[in-house]
């Protein structure tokens, strides 16, 4: 398990750079037990931050995780880029790192890693799932322009996303999407349509499901699949 | 700035959320027990499909899928045996009912513990090679109910019983046959099979056995093959109702063998009833039903094939070799068209038109016409008929028809030759006579003929007609230029080429003076226009019209031959003339001037000369006299001549002359053969030749041998016998 500490000394002029106005607006703009947090939560940052580009990069974030003994890849991290408002998969800016964990009351490692259940909890709660899932699936357009997600990554995020909750509607969707060979990527339309059909038709019978209504294609192929499988 | 790598988010869940805790799998596994019980029990409303769902993925994640699995196995066979007793305690008809009952649960459950084990269905049990969930459910319904052993004999028997109680007559429940055969077919072909088709097929051919043995002995073949078809149509739609669509052909095949294929013979020559009975009577609608009874069975259609021909030769050798028959020969033929007719009918109504048939009909024919050897002269002889007079007023089609009809009998004779010939005869009389009912219809037979046979066979025949236009023309010519002999006598005259009429003997005759003087000015006139050619008068194929006055003044118009004329026109000079007078004075030979006589003297109605004494026969010291007395209520009187005793000449005699006719046929054929293919070995030339002639004649291999070595002989072959293995090469030089 890796220490920090040492890391931390060894950026002593990892602050140095910046001194930009809006640094300094902001500093002179707090209280000062905030601004005592405020301190604290900037200087958590530039322990994990890259010098030169001043963002948490993925190594960084990696670093992170195993402080906080989480795994890299746990779905908590997603749900932390989500507080954030990260917008960027594998990177986080100062503001975001700001507003995550101002909104988390931790400025320090370890209150971060004892936020994580609360995180999860507030998550589950239906107002936020819907916002977190369709989160969960820009994050993923890693390049400009990217509005949809190849079939590959689809089934991971599916897993990650809804597979605690709707397991048997998780393997049977990626089953399908395995061997059908009409759609090469999902887009965001798509990728709600799957979470709208865990929360509204009823499984495995599927009686409810009706395809006159505006349910993306893939679904009704997925449903025609289905039926036929169960015959 | 570094360039940094991408990651995507792996699939890690919760793996450290869920606590391995030994106790983990039996608390999971007894979820799941539970579930399954509910399930049978009808009780599954109240369960979480998702959790259900979770636990078993949770099993199956962590390793317990063995356990999962057994578990599985040893829950349903414990609820299977409880199920296996209720439905060994159901009494007579529940007990299907509750089977079928049971078996729509079973499925239900079965549906919802597969979709429940959805996750060890796809992963574990592939990597173990283990049954799927589905079909493990339908085996050990399979081994704990099909074949408990107080069921499986029991559901046999009353599949069985309920299908030999629909033979019988009874209603069954259908639907619920269906679904219970449907059970076995979802088991397995194999249980199918085993548990019920291959009995099935053995009770079912028992019972055929016996009902066909009733039937036989009770039935006319009509009637049983009315029930035959009844019983085949029954299995069939049986089938459709409640079996597998593969066990079809199996049963028909038993039905086809017990009701058919066994009592084949039986039914075809059964007294009465048979298939002959139905042949004479026209029974269309029982000889379809055999046609398509025994089509299915081997060896079926070979055997109405069979019977059908050898009742044809027979029936056809009967009618060609009938005396009674042969006396009429255009009704001779018209009974072979009548039969032949009868039996296209047949095979097109009944038989629908099979070709096999349809040869075993012509073969038959082509047997049993050539038994007769005056079937050519008879065939001749009909046409003859229809052309004289039968067929007058008859459309043109149909007309064709009959000529078609007509044609088809031709067909089938070995020795066209002889039709030739006598067709030629009769043609010439018609020509001649001006007797003929049709032109076009002359013309259209001969158009058929050249169809069938070629050029060769009517270009004589064509000729004929020729002939007749041309004199017709040569007449014109020669009244034309002669207007002086506009008042005379109207001579008729009709030129024949010699190679294409039927040759004639020249016989002497002594024209009247009047007569042979306007002969002579034809033949100047004729000659004239043609030189080179020779006329002689064929005064045996003549006739006139002679206008004679009789004692009471009563007038009338003798239509007479030619001989009848010379004899007439001499009482114009004498009022009694002996036999031996006319004899001499007409030079005319004696067997037709006696014929002639006896015409105009010894038939009622035609006796417009007296003879002394009124015998029926013409004696050399006969004295004859003008009838004063001859009434006719006709002003024209037509005089035929009375045929002659053997007209046709004797058979032995005629089929010399044909054997001699067919030499230089033969002889014709070799060369040409020889010629084209120049070396040919002995066989082979044979064979060529036989096939050259076919058209003509049937030719008998050993009079073609004959004629080969008499024509070798002919350019002195050195006398070397003709062996089979001889080769002949032409030489140069043979015309």
């Amino acid at each position: 398990m890796r220490r920090s500490a040492a890391r931390k000394t060894g950026q002593s002029n990892s602050t140095a750079p910046i001194t930009s106005s809006a640094t300094d607006l902001f500093r002179s703009a707090s209280s000062k037990a905030s601004s005592k947090e405020m301190e604290r939560i900037d200087n958590l940052f530039y322990s994990y931050a890259n010098r030169s580009s001043g963002l948490i990069d993925p190594e960084g974030i990696e670093n992170l995780c195993s402080d906080m003994e989480v795994d890299h890849t746990d779905v908590r991290i997603l749900m932390l880029a989500w507080k954030m408002k990260a917008e960027k998969q594998g990177y986080f800016t100062v503001e975001e790192w700001r507003r995550g964990l101002k909104a988390l009351r931790a400025d320090t490692v370890n209150k971060l890693k004892k936020a994580l259940p609360e995180l999860e909890k507030e998550v589950k709660r239906p107002s936020n799932f819907v916002d977190f899932y369709s989160y969960s699936f820009r994050y993923c357009l890693t390049e400009e322009k990217q509005k949809s997600i190849d079939i590959e990554s689809i089934c991971q995020l599916l897993d990650l996303v809804l597979g605690s909750h709707f397991r048997a509607q998780v393997d049977y969707f990626i089953e399908y999407l395995k061997i059908q060979n009409d759609y090469k990527v999902i887009n965001m339309d798509q990728w709600m349509g799957f979470y709208h059909f865990c929360t509204e038709i009823s499984f495995p019978d599927l009686s409810n499901y009706d395809p006159e209504l505006a349910w993306p294609l893939i679904l009704d192929n997925f449903v025609e699949w289905m039926q036929e499988k169960r015959t | 700035m570094s360039n940094q790598k991408k990651r995507n988010f792996q699939i890690e869940a919760f793996k450290h959320r869920v606590v391995v805790d030994p106790k983990y799998a039996d608390k999971t596994w007894k979820i799941l027990e539970h579930a399954i019980h509910e399930i049978y029990n009808h009780n599954a409303s109240g369960l979480s499909f998702e959790e259900l769902y979770r636990n078993a993925y949770n099993m199956v994640l962590h390793k317990f899928g063995e356990k999962l699995y057994s578990g599985l196995v040893s829950t349903m066979t414990s609820h299977l045996k409880e199920i296996s007793k209720s439905i060994e305690a159901a009494q007579g008809d529940s007990f299907l009912e509750e089977l079928n009952r049971k078996w729509n649960d079973h499925n239900k459950a079965l549906q919802m513990i597969r979709d429940i084990l959805m996750y060890m269905d796809r992963t574990y049990i592939p990597s173990t090679h283990k049954t799927p969930v589905h079909e493990l459910g339908l085996n050990l319904w399979r081994d704990n109910i099909i074949h408990s052993s107080k069921i499986q004999t029991r559901l046999l028997n009353t599949l069985l019983e309920l299908v030999h109680r629909e033979r019988t007559g009874e209603v069954i429940d259908r639907g619920l046959m269906r679904n219970i055969i449907k059970m076995l077919m979802d088991l397995g072909s194999l249980v199918y099979q085993e548990d019920f088709e291959k009995p099935f097929l053995e009770v079912s051919a028992e019972f055929y056995k016996v009902e066909s043995q009733e039937f036989i002995e009770c039935c006319d073949c009509g009637e049983y093959l009315k029930k035959a078809e009844k019983r085949l149509n029954e299995e069939i739609e049986r089938v459709t109702h409640y079996l597998d669509a593969k066990s079809e052909v199996k049963i028909t095949n038993v039905v086809e063998k017990e009701m058919i294929a066994n009592h084949m013979l039986s039914l075809v020559h059964m007294e009465n009833s048979g298939l002959v009975n139905m042949l004479l009577d026209d029974k269309y609608e029982d000889l379809g039903r055999m046609y398509n009874l025994f089509r299915r069975v081997p060896n079926g259609l070979l055997t109405i094939r069979e019977v059908m021909t050898s009742h044809l030769r027979e029936t056809g050798k009967q009618l060609v070799t009938d005396p009674e028959r042969l006396k009429d020969p255009v009704e001779f033929v018209q009974r072979l068209l009548d039969e032949k007719d009868k039996y296209d009918s047949i095979i097109s109504l009944a038989f629908s038109n099979d070709k096999t048939f349809q040869n075993a009909l012509n073969s038959s024919f082509e047997y049993f016409i050539n038994l007769n050897a005056r079937s050519p002269e008879f065939i001749s002889l009909f046409v003859d008929d229809k052309l004289r007079k039968g067929l007058k007023g008859v459309s043109e089609e149909d007309v064709e028809v009959i000529l078609d009809k007509v044609m088809m009998l031709f067909r089938y004779l070995q020795e066209k030759d002889v039709f030739e010939k006598y067709y030629k005869q009769h043609l010439a009389k018609r020509l001649l006579s001006g007797k003929t009912v049709s032109d076009d219809a002359e013309r259209s037979l001969i158009v058929k003929l050249k169809t069938e046979c070629g050029y060769q066979f009517t270009s004589k025949l064509e000729g004929m007609f020729t002939d007749m236009k041309t004199s017709q023309d040569t007449m014109q010519g020669f009244y034309a230029s002669h207007p002086e002999l506009g008042d005379g006598p109207t001579l008729v005259v009709q030129v024949l080429t010699t190679g294409s009429w039927p040759t004639q003997p020249n016989v002497t005759c002594n024209l009247p003076a009047e007569m042979s003087a306007l002969c002579e000015k034809f033949r100047s006139y004729y000659l004239g226009t043609h030189t080179g050619r020779r006329l002689s008068w064929q005064t045996n194929m003549g006739t006139a019209d002679v206008k004679a006055t009789f004692g009471k003044g009563q007038k009338h118009e003798l239509n007479v031959s030619t001989f009848q004329m010379c004899v007439l026109m001499l009482f114009n000079n004498a009022d009694r003339l002996s036999y031996k007078e006319i004899e001499q004075a007409t030079e005319i030979p004696a067997s037709d001037l006696k014929r002639c006589l006896q015409s105009m003297a010894c038939v009622k109605g035609k006796n417009v000369l007296r003879k002394e004494p009124m015998s029926k026969d013409i004696g050399e010291e006969d004295a004859f006299f003008v009838n004063d007395k001859f009434t006719s209520k006709f002003y024209k009187v037509k005089i035929g001549t009375v045929v002659a005793q053997k007209e046709s000449e004797p058979e032995k005699q005629e089929t010399r002359q044909r054997e001699e006719d067919r030499k230089p046929q033969i002889e014709a054929a070799i060369v040409r053969i020889m010629k084209s293919r120049r070396v040919l070995d002995h066989n082979n030339i044979i064979a060529e030749v036989t096939k050259q002639l076919q058209s003509r004649f049937l030719a008998n291999p050993r009079r073609l041998r004959n004629v080969l070595s008499l024509l070798l002989n002919e350019i002195s072959w050195r006398g070397i016998p003709l062996t089979e293995n001889c080769t002949v090469i032409l030489l140069e030089g043979i015309a």
